[in-house]
């Protein structure tokens, strides 16, 4: 079966410095899959290989069996990956509704059109109106996007990855500076608007980890030194040794 | 600042805007202000097609006069070949052709230019924009040189009845034009490729992210504000009955960067406020100084430094406080403010005008103000007039201090009720 | 056959040290303006504006006081006029954006011109070489090569030498080096970065001026310097690459190089000679650059 995301041997390097070291990690449709590790383990820069931002010094990487690597961040979001970011990346001048309408537009087909009337686009206002309710942002709708708070724009943000309708989604750390309340609605979003896709995280934050994910990867300097359910991480000593440690200590006696 | 989509019915908007131009010669008939309403009519197009680069694209360009030029160039040797009868061709649809031209140049450079973004792209206009220049004066066949290419407009059969010979008739031609191409642009920016340069403008990476070629996104911009900057130019040689190397040259390009800033780059409506008062400030001001390019400069500086969003955002952000019923409030501080500012520019003026009379050899170095007269070369008057213009500038800053106090009161107040 | 030769010869030598010191002239203002870049984020668009500021107060100076007082005084002048401008103006509208900066330096160039109209009058002033400058340097051939010349590149090297120098050797070149990249860091360490930015503006017009102190004598002083040698500037840092310092001396090199030579030929092509289409040159060196190598020669940092 192929698998949704697929990385083959991936590696990177910025001049002499090696930031990752032959990575390789399958990831099946439908699956939600948790990448954690510590700080600098090069967990973004993975994340801009995949999503096209930088070049890969070597490796393959291959969404839904097509190969994607080399190309343009346009041509693999148009393939159907989409990402989000991890500082908030939204149009910051355009009201709520638009920033999503904006994400909606190529998947709908309307492409570079500059002779349709975009208030007539039925299609997109009923996708937009849709995004905007299962993110809670429907009654913010006219409010420029720069004006929200921190966590209405982290939820736009999750917003304006999932309204095209991208079958592999990559959430670059959804929770971050996210309060116990924030995080919990946050969660449940993630889980609901990943229903039947293919997600792949990025996550410090343990509980919002093992509460979501069907598997897990542990990046640690570049290698992936382990891969597999939560249970499986959970008790992995070489895992324990190099990021949970103290951690699961206190899990245990929690 | 917040974004108003004014919904002040956009119906009555436009239908006033229509009348205002139908009216406007019968209320402004000396020529003179013919002359200007129809040069304004020809520059609120080229800045509205300024802004689709810098206000809706995020695309800061310092070669804009190119597209318009290039029009102009290929528009007066069309009306030329129509007038030996080679073709016929009406002088209203002469724009059509100045636009094609502009289209087509705009595909042209556009192509190159738009490889890259921000400061290298404004760099690489100025560069196009040189280029061009250079390139028009080297190929006096088709360019006419330095005194370029002249004609006539009154060419061929009359339209419908109409020659196009009296200033009055190409006013109308002008406003015509002039609305017509004010409401493409506008209906441009409710298209998916006018959301999405918006959007390029905003974040081009989130753009990509989302599927889009932010360079595809931004050479069709470029192209379709290409075809307009070839109206006006098409236009203005129809107005002026003539084209020089000057048409491409950076000191347009320069002016319409001035015009669209003054006005309100933020804003749709902001290019056709900064196109009038552009307009005055080269045609009136220059016929009374010598000074007035100095003048449109600190101008400019200092809308740059305190108001960025050009006179439209200054406007606009009256309107909360009106619909409040609160303005009263602020006009005694507007009007000390504007008081402490003349004082400043009657300071400023005198120095000003006197450093010219002294610079320019054989010169009247003697001023006449108010029935007083003064010589320049002697010190008194510099004295007087350095006085008027630091007290000035003294009084504007406590005036300023005391405008920021009173709008900051109305303002939390205003936001006290809201909340 | 040989007498060809040897005119060829002594024509392409003659040339190129003509180029060559024309290159180092423009360097001398593509570095100035590539280090604020680097530095600040902020392309001065008023950069030209400082060289024609350089040798008008250059002229000034040296009508009263000598050639060498104005040599050391003129840009000092320009440095002042720099860092004013940046304490006064760039830091107000640095909070707006780097377009806003970018047009704040634009307005300012129109002002300076218009300034230098005022002032000057509309007419090129007679800034001349000084007479122990004045004459032949040494003989190629049966050409004469200017002393002139001769000292723009000893000034150009020493210059731009001395700065290299303070750059990577002295201490507050290093901090300089390390607000490059991480201004905050260096301010939390307890360094005055916007001072440092305020002496790095004045001291990018400083070299702009003394580029026009010793440049304005040896071709035109007048209120069009600025707006004839300006777009040259931004295209040579387009084609070096933004940002790079190596890429703007290749580039400056190269087009210092390429419009000596294209002046001086007067080889047809299609009904023009190379003279006459000399001004288009570098512009379209930049395009063909653009189309095939979009970064520029050795581009490092995106406007």
């Amino acid at each position: 079966m192929t698998a949704a995301l697929e990385l083959r041997e991936v590696h990177k390097s910025f001049g002499t410095t090696k930031i990752i070291s032959g990575v390789s990690l399958a990831i099946p449709a439908g699956e939600r899959h948790a990448i954690i590790g510590p700080n600098g383990a090069g967990k973004s820069t993975l994340y801009n290989l995949i999503s096209g931002r930088y070049p890969l010094s070597e490796g393959r990487i291959l969404l839904n069996g097509e190969d994607i690597t080399g190309l343009r961040p346009f041509e693999i979001n148009r393939k159907g990956l989409s990402r989000s970011f991890q500082v908030t990346n939204i149009f910051h001048r355009l009201s709520v509704y638009e920033n999503i309408r904006c994400a909606v537009l190529w998947s709908l087909g309307y492409r570079y059109s500059f002779w349709h009337r975009i208030g007539g686009l039925r299609d997109a206002q009923h996708r937009s109106l849709e995004v905007m309710e299962r993110i809670g942002l429907a009654r913010r709708r006219d409010t420029p996007a720069g004006e929200l708070t921190y966590a209405e724009q982290r939820a736009l943000e999750i917003g304006i990855t999932i309204a095209g309708g991208a079958s592999v989604i990559l959430l670059d750390e959804p929770t971050a500076g996210m309060s116990r309340t924030e995080t919990a609605q946050a969660v449940e979003l993630v889980r609901q608007v990943t229903e039947g896709r293919t997600l792949v995280m990025v996550e410090h934050d343990m509980g919002v980890v093992f509460n979501l994910a069907d598997r897990i990867s542990v990046l640690v300097y570049g290698e992936i030194i382990a891969t597999g359910t939560p249970e499986e991480i959970r008790a992995n000593a070489a895992v324990q040794e190099a990021y949970l440690g103290t951690l699961h200590k206190e899990a245990a006696n929690a | 600042m917040r974004y108003q989509p004014l919904n002040l019915g956009r119906r009555v908007l436009w239908s006033a805007t229509a009348l205002l131009f139908l009216a406007a010669p019968q209320v402004f008939s000396a020529s003179f202000a013919l002359t200007l309403m129809t040069q304004m009519g020809t520059m609120i197009i080229f800045a509205l097609s300024y802004n689709m680069l810098l206000g809706q694209g995020g695309m800061l360009s310092f070669g804009h006069a190119v597209y318009s030029g290039l029009g102009a160039y290929l528009s007066v040797h069309a009306l030329n070949l129509a007038g030996q009868g080679a073709f016929p061709l009406p002088l209203p649809l002469l724009p059509l052709v100045g636009g094609l031209a502009g289209l087509a140049f705009g595909v042209l450079f556009g192509y190159v230019t738009t490889r890259r973004a921000g400061t290298t792209f404004a760099l690489i206009s100025l560069g196009v924009g040189e280029m061009v220049f250079a390139g028009v004066l080297m190929f006096p066949g088709f360019f006419g040189g330095e005194a370029g290419i002249s004609t006539n407009r009154v060419v061929g059969q009359p339209f419908l009845g109409i020659s196009f010979g009296p200033a009055i008739q190409v006013y109308y031609l002008v406003a015509v034009w002039c609305f017509v191409c004010m409401a493409a642009m506008f209906a441009l920016t409710q298209t998916p490729l006018g959301r999405m340069a918006n959007a390029v403008r905003d974040n081009p990476e989130r753009a990509e992210f989302v599927g889009y070629n932010t360079q595809h996104v931004r050479f069709l911009q470029l192209a379709l504000s290409a075809f307009f900057a070839g109206v006006s130019g098409a236009l203005s040689c129809i107005n002026f009955e003539i084209v020089s190397a000057e048409n491409v040259s950076a000191i347009r390009s320069g002016g319409v960067l001035l015009a669209t800033y003054i006005g309100g780059v933020p804003f749709f409506f902001g290019p056709i406020v900064g196109a009038v008062v552009f307009i005055f400030f080269v045609v009136a001001l220059s016929g009374f100084t010598k000074a007035w390019l100095l003048y449109l400069g600190l101008f400019f500086l200092l809308m740059v430094l305190y108001a960025p969003g050009g006179i439209a955002s200054i406007i606009l952000m009256q309107i909360p406080v009106i619909r409040a019923r609160r303005f009263g409030e602020l006009v005694l501080p507007y009007a000390l403010a504007a008081g402490a500012a003349l004082v400043a520019l009657a300071g400023l003026i005198g120095i000003v005008e006197m450093v010219y009379r002294l610079s320019e050899q054989g010169a009247n170095t003697v001023l006449a103000v108010l029935g007083l007269s003064f010589d320049a070369r002697t010190t008194p008057p510099w004295l007087a007039f350095g006085a008027v213009l630091v007290a000035g500038l003294a009084a504007l800053r406590h005036a300023a201090r005391f405008v920021s106090a009173r709008w900051d009161t109305i303002q939390q107040s205003l936001q006290a009720r809201a909340a | 056959m040989l007498p060809v030769l040897f005119s060829a010869m002594e024509f392409v030598l003659v040339q190129t040290l003509n180029g060559i010191s024309y290159g180092l002239l423009l360097f001398m203002l593509s570095s100035g303006l590539t280090l604020v870049f680097s530095l600040m984020g902020v392309l001065n668009f008023a950069h030209a504006s400082f060289y024609m500021l350089g040798a008008y107060f250059a002229y000034q100076v040296s009508a009263k006081f000598g050639f060498w007082p104005a040599l050391v005084v003129a840009p000092l002048l320009v440095g002042a006029v720099g860092m004013l401008v940046e304490r006064w103006g760039l830091r107000t509208v640095h909070k707006y954006g780097h377009v806003a900066e970018l047009l704040f330096t634009f307005g300012l160039a129109y002002l300076i011109e218009e300034a230098v109209h005022l002032i000057w009058g509309r007419l090129a002033v007679e800034y001349r070489v000084p007479a122990e400058l004045d004459g032949p340097l040494f003989h190629i051939m049966g050409s004469q090569y200017p002393i002139y010349r001769g000292f723009m590149m000893l000034v150009s090297v020493t210059m731009l030498v001395s700065i290299w120098l303070a750059l990577t050797r002295t201490r507050i070149g290093l901090v300089i080096q390390a607000a490059l990249t991480h201004p905050q860091t260096v301010e939390a360490l307890g360094h005055n970065v916007p001072r440092v930015f305020m002496l790095v503006f004045g001291g990018g017009a400083a070299l702009a001026g003394l580029a026009g102190v010793i440049g304005g004598n040896a071709f035109v002083t007048e209120p069009g310097m600025a707006a004839a040698v300006g777009p040259i500037i931004f295209v040579i840092v387009v084609v070096g690459g933004m940002g790079s310092l190596a890429g703007a001396f290749v580039a400056s090199l190269l087009i210092g190089c390429l419009q000596t030579f294209a002046v001086s030929l007067d080889w047809s092509l299609g009904g023009i000679t190379v003279s006459q289409a000399a001004p288009v040159l570098p512009y379209l060196l930049m395009v063909l650059l653009l189309i095939f190598r979009p970064k520029g020669l050795m581009g490092t940092r995106e406007g």
